[in-house]
């Protein structure tokens, strides 16, 4: 089976040395007023090249633009809306990450593509496959408050973000997005709402084209939730291994039919992975898999680490599974 | 109820005792100071004198709006896990990591066995405590909230990291106690963000509080209660001071359901606004909380630090909470 290496999301976009703090600094003036909005968007250009280049130096085959032009992954998509103001912050999950939380207002309607700009960028200056991710639908109406009586229940504000979503992941595949991954969090901890999951991800899946489509989960223990995961219209399964190990021993007892997304390298904690840690999972996991690829990736998109610690765990990830390689070619 | 452990500790409060959570607005002046500091051009101790001044400033304050329990405002305080990890053993500053928008922060990193180097808080609490003959109180980071919010490459799980911060913040509140301290407060504001690590929190909370001689009090915010609770009254500590008014009331509707059998610290005023709530709005919130707990069970306060307002407006919002707590004294006549 062939280990393909990917990245889960964004991407750190300032570091410690000064000359990696170009675009803090920026939007500091920005705030200030001393620059234009158009100041900002040629450092956003040359921060979201270094992302996608620092993800290739680590060896990656599949890579994100970083998210770098994102407030937080829930207001950078509802506020392109119409129907949706953004409102103060709220924590995202149990990160130390804050989001601005949508309030809508009135009946969700298109104004513009979402991030179909950013994925045109990032394929154009990007030397390896790039995969968009956007948030999906459950999890921005399950973040937002509902202020209109257009959404009685929170199933017909999902379906309406499904809806809208589905244009823009039929723009995503058309545009030449061979792989385009949801984020769907929150489900984790709302697991009597599958239904309501099942049916947004479908009306995504019926417009994806020939793109592969993928969803990821994070933030939580899958392994209760795995034999419906596994019942979703997607091609690619991403799981977070880091909150508990029942879900290693599930997927190695259960199999998979689809294609996974193994999220094993923390994303959440500097400590960088240990040979044997990884290489026990792997002998673990990867008999059980059907297919011909599976994906390893972090366990979530890599923010919420400082960026030289980033990078690293990505450079320990390719050199493990490199190592890996090589000693299954031996045996 | 605890009204009795105040009560052999030698504390005669008020019903309803008016506090506050722990942190105000730091002045302008020491704004700036603490921006000079960090760039090196101004010298720690000549820092440290206007966090003296800002510290008397804030006590004075809080004499004169008449608060039943005060705090020493945490002028001297960036943010309330790297203050921490900056003095305890154990600890390296990390790289930046973004919080939101364009602000960033340095997140600690657990490199070593983590070790309590020395009274980290009880030179601020006597200073606060030498303005006030009123009860002050010690004001502690548990260690829940220093293990989550930090990066953890030592021990081998999030847990045995807890467990580990938690005996040596216990030393933190033995030496706050030596120093005459009777009200601790251990605040643990992550604790509802990853339920099926309560018990653990309980047990790390045991660590710290085991037999100790002081009334303890624990602030939770960030909502999410429904997860937590009644499991969360579990943790061994007399108060439970909760973020409340920012989530429409939301959590009495929990105590409606299972009965809260701890004393509250009630957040009556809302710190993320600008807005300043009326009296007659405190008086109104405090009534709702009398329908579901005794009136001995009831303590006071914002709904978390007030550190993210202005000065005039936290001063603002403590006058409107001692005043509305003041007219429903009056009204039930325990004034």
């Amino acid at each position: 089976m062939e280990i393909s290496l990917a990245s889960a999301g964004s991407y750190p976009r300032i570091g410690d040395q000064p000359k990696q703090q170009r675009l803090r600094k920026a939007y500091g003036r920005l705030e200030r007023g001393e620059i234009a909005a158009e100041g900002i968007e040629k450092i956003q250009q040359s921060v979201i090249k270094a992302a996608l280049r620092e993800q290739q130096e680590a060896g990656l085959d599949l890579l994100t633009d970083g998210q770098i032009r994102w407030h937080d992954p829930v207001s950078h998509l509802a506020g392109k809306l119409e129907g949706v103001k953004i409102n103060g912050l709220l924590r995202f999950f149990d990160t130390n990450i804050y989001f601005r939380q949508p309030v809508i207002t009135a009946k969700l309607r298109w104004r513009a593509p979402w991030v179909q700009d950013e994925f045109d960028f990032a394929k154009k200056v990007s030397k390896k496959p790039v995969k968009p991710v956007l948030t999906g639908p459950y999890t921005l109406a399950r973040l937002s408050i509902v202020q209109t009586d257009a959404y009685p229940h929170l199933r017909d504000l999902v379906m309406d973000f499904a809806e809208l979503m589905s244009r823009e992941v039929e723009g995503l595949a058309r545009a030449g997005a061979t792989m385009i991954q949801i984020d769907e969090p929150a489900i984790l901890r709302h697991p009597n709402d599958f239904g309501i999951l099942r049916e947004s991800i479908t009306a995504l899946a019926n417009k994806k084209g020939n793109s592969h489509l993928a969803l990821y989960t994070y933030f939580g223990d899958a392994a209760p939730f795995y034999d419906r995961l596994q019942g979703l219209p997607v091609d690619v399964l991403g799981i977070d291994f880091t909150y508990s190990s029942q879900l290693a021993d599930r997927v190695s007892r259960d199999g998979s039919d689809k294609r996974l997304g193994l999220g094993i390298i923390d994303g959440r904690n500097t400590r960088v992975e240990t040979k044997d840690e990884v290489f026990n999972f792997l002998n673990k996991i990867l008999p059980r898999l059907k297919g011909d690829v599976c994906y390893v990736n972090p366990s979530c998109g890599l923010e919420y680490l400082p960026r030289d610690k980033a990078y690293r765990k990505l450079a320990n990830m390719v050199k493990l599974k490199k190592l890996f390689e090589e000693r299954a070619a031996r045996r | 109820m605890s009204r009795k452990k105040l009560k052999t500790l030698g504390l005669d409060l008020p019903i309803f005792p008016t506090t506050s959570v722990g942190s105000f607005p730091k002045p302008d002046y020491l704004l700036k100071a603490r921006a000079r500091a960090a760039k090196g051009t101004l010298a720690n101790s000549k820092l440290e004198v206007l966090e003296k001044k800002a510290t008397e400033f804030w006590m004075g304050i809080q004499e004169e709006l008449g608060l039943d329990v005060l705090v020493d405002g945490e002028q001297y305080r960036g943010d309330m896990v790297a203050h921490f990890a900056g003095l305890m053993k154990g600890f390296k500053l990390g790289g930046l990591v973004r919080s939101y928008g364009n602000r960033y922060y340095h997140k600690p990193v657990i490199t070593g066995k983590v070790k309590w180097p020395r009274p980290m808080t009880v030179r601020w609490w006597k200073f606060a405590h030498s303005f006030t003959s009123k009860p002050v109180k010690g004001m502690l980071t548990g260690p829940y909230t220093i293990m989550d919010w930090s990066f953890n490459e030592y021990y081998p799980s999030r847990k045995a990291a807890c467990l580990a911060l938690a005996k040596e913040i216990r030393k933190e509140v033995e030496a706050l106690i030596d120093a005459g301290a009777k009200i601790i407060q251990v605040d643990e504001p992550a604790l509802s963000v990853r339920p099926e690590e309560l018990p653990f929190a309980i047990e790390a909370m045991q660590i710290v509080t085991r037999d100790l001689p002081a009334y303890f009090i624990t602030h939770i915010c960030y909502g999410a209660f429904e997860f937590i609770y009644p499991k969360m009254l579990e943790l061994p500590v007399e108060n439970f001071d909760l973020e409340t008014s920012n989530s429409g009331l939301d959590l009495l509707n929990l105590f409606e359901q299972q009965p809260f059998t701890k004393d509250f610290s009630f957040g009556v005023v809302d710190v993320h606004t600008h807005l300043i709530e009326s009296p007659e709005l405190v008086q109104d919130r405090i009534k709702k909380a009398l329908n579901l707990l005794p009136k001995e069970a009831i303590w006071v306060d914002p709904d978390c630090g007030l550190k993210t307002r202005t000065v005039d407006e936290a001063i603002e919002k403590l006058k409107t909470l001692v005043a509305g707590t003041r007219a429903v004294r009056q009204e039930l006549g325990v004034a």
